[in-house]
């Protein structure tokens, strides 16, 4: 369904304006990125290592501010000084969620319970229905067995699951996700896709930072792509940005690749996904 | 996995617009100090932009401004006269300006530290209760003097002009050390002091230890940075006290075991790459006819300050 550009407008709920962010106020991270993310959308926002999506991801999130231009959620500014209003900050943080790319760094309550409940008692919701959250969440992501134990004694992909229901248990309207997929196996990662999809089905808002092509394929995702100048090199749909390879191979998402096939070796361009076909094919 | 979603999730329970309470969120001492402690990474690209600059000190062999720490750090400690520190501390300040340094920056911090360690540390000596001397400022007085165990507490106590003299000594002491230990830093890169230091025979094993140190300094300082920033994430209230001394114990008790993993993992990455205890160093440059007349220089000027 095409949405008009009025409903557009009164949907958009993070907005970047000229957004530039500079590390040690020299080392250019992110330069003059304008975006407009609307309500209920899946967006994607890619680029090779370093190009700074997850600066940009934590920018979104109130964790960093920029050097340069203005960000805003839901038409109010999001800034040093607007969080530090109790009022603003408690709206905000239990509106956008952030799922960080090391899940070990996110999980710091005793236990996987513990951990989902944080969320829910911060929010002052009742003991019972904040219980109600945490196992109901636990089920959906198949971890009740593991409740009480230490996250220390995780694996990665558990892990990665106990992350997401401490923040799902908040029931946030956006959730942004850094790298989501990363350094699970490939039946973990698909159980991931399947949730995010049937979250966003649900009606959240799905912001994700990757440069793996085959997930923003998969989500059929709103796309930004970074460039090494730290740039928006396009805004577009999954098949429009994923279908362009000379847009990808300038921003080096995907390369030429040489390789053997018994006596035979042969060159094409690869990027772990769309492009490994061979000519023949 | 849409049957599975939870119906909490389907509905939006939080409201959809906020009202702004004008209360401020104050951020704990804690906290603060997690967000400083991110900050060592900013330090080091300071020191490392400064390295590269063009100025004189930059140019001087490394070995050179070691010898140079070390000689001056001796004069420091062997003068006992105000007028001779005042005069070392005005040799750094011209080096420091020479070296195109950023004076203010340093020196606000090279003073706090000295504020602390020098003035702070030895201000009770300033008062005749260690030592006698001409009171210029009585504090107390009593009717006589009194004698507790091996501890004198005499009959007006205040500040002496022996104790202002020791405690100005001190500190000065103190800023003038630190300010030489900063200018060698802010002056020459970390991989060019280890090489350095091995070139003056310093022992491998006691390299390998500031070495490794340097570098998980960096990666501690980094996932400190991110545990905050994750937990900043999640707080949907102004944080109390006592959770942030809560969560950073639990944070200190994670930090350990991932160093102890981390140790265990560097150590088996350098045994599979062939290490052994020996540093090995490449391209070791002859010294120059400026680093001679240098080296020279800081010489007769060091005798100098050690004969007056």
């Amino acid at each position: 369904m095409e949405i008009n550009e009025t409903q557009k407008i009164r949907e958009k709920i993070i907005c970047l304006e000229k957004v530039s962010y500079n590390y040690q106020n020299d080392i250019s991270a992110l330069s003059e990125i304008s975006l407009e993310i609307v309500k209920g959308e899946r967006f994607a926002i890619i680029g090779a290592n370093g190009t700074g999506k997850t600066t940009l991801l934590q920018i979104m999130n109130g964790l960093i501010f920029p050097s340069k231009g203005r960000v805003f959620f839901k038409g109010s500014e999001i800034s040093k000084e607007t969080l530090k209003d109790k009022g603003f900050l408690s709206f905000f943080r239990a509106k956008v969620g952030y799922v960080f790319q090391d899940s070990d760094v996110q999980l710091f309550c005793p236990t996987v319970l513990d951990e989902l409940l944080y969320g829910p008692l911060q929010l002052e919701i009742g003991e019972a229905e904040a219980l109600d959250r945490a196992f109901e969440v636990m089920e959906m992501l198949k971890i009740e067995p593991l409740k009480s134990r230490p996250t220390y004694m995780l694996s990665g992909g558990e892990k990665k699951k106990v992350a997401i229901g401490s923040i799902l248990t908040i029931n946030p309207e956006v959730l942004l996700l850094d790298e989501p997929t990363n350094g699970l196996d490939p039946k973990t990662q698909c159980s991931l896709v399947e949730l995010m999809l049937a979250l966003n089905e649900a009606g959240k808002t799905l912001v994700i930072a990757t440069h793996d092509l085959s997930l923003v394929d998969e989500l059929q995702a709103t796309t930004a792509i970074l460039s090494e100048d730290h740039q928006i090199e396009r805004v577009g749909s999954a098949m429009n940005v994923l279908g362009d390879q000379d847009l990808l191979l300038r921003v080096n998402l995907i390369h030429e690749h040489i390789h053997r096939h018994g006596d035979v070796t042969h060159r094409h361009l690869h990027s772990h996904y769309l492009f490994h076909r061979h000519e023949r094919e | 996995m849409e049957d599975l979603i939870p119906s909490f999730l389907l509905k939006q329970d939080s409201p959809d617009s906020f009202q702004l309470k004008g209360k401020r969120v104050r951020t704990p001492f804690l906290e603060k100090g997690m967000e400083h402690l991110g900050e060592i990474v900013k330090i080091a690209y300071a020191q490392w932009n400064a390295a590269s600059k063009e100025g004189v000190f930059q140019k001087i062999d490394a070995r050179i401004k070691l010898l140079f720490l070390l000689f001056f750090m001796t004069i420091i400690s062997l003068k006992k006269d105000i007028e001779s520190e005042i005069w070392i501390g005005l040799l750094v300040l011209l080096l420091m300006a020479l070296s195109r340094l950023n004076l203010l920056h340093l020196y606000k911090r090279i003073l706090l530290f000295g504020m602390v360690f020098g003035f702070l540390v030895a201000l009770p000596s300033a008062l005749n209760l260690f030592k006698e001397g001409e009171i210029l400022l009585p504090f107390l007085s009593f009717s006589r003097s009194y004698q507790l165990w091996i501890y004198s507490l005499p009959e007006t106590v205040g500040v002496t002009r022996e104790g202002v003299y020791g405690l100005g000594m001190i500190t000065l002491r103190v800023v003038n050390s630190l300010s030489l230990t900063f200018l060698l830093l802010y002056t020459t890169p970390f991989p060019e002091i280890i090489r350095a230091l091995k070139l003056l025979r310093v022992p491998d094993t006691f390299l390998m230890v500031i070495t490794l140190s340097y570098q998980y300094l960096f990666l501690f300082s980094k996932t400190v940075e991110e545990m905050h920033l994750a937990k900043r994430s999640r707080l949907l209230k102004e944080p109390k006290s006592k959770e942030a001394r809560m969560w950073l114990a639990g944070r200190m008790a994670f930090l350990f075991r991932k160093t102890r993993l981390r140790a265990d993992e560097v150590f088996r990455a350098m045994v599979s790459r062939g290490f052994s205890d020996t540093i090995k160093v490449y391209q070791v440059k002859t010294l120059q006819p400026h680093d001679w007349i240098a080296g020279f220089s800081f010489l007769c000027i060091g005798s100098l300050l050690l004969w007056k």
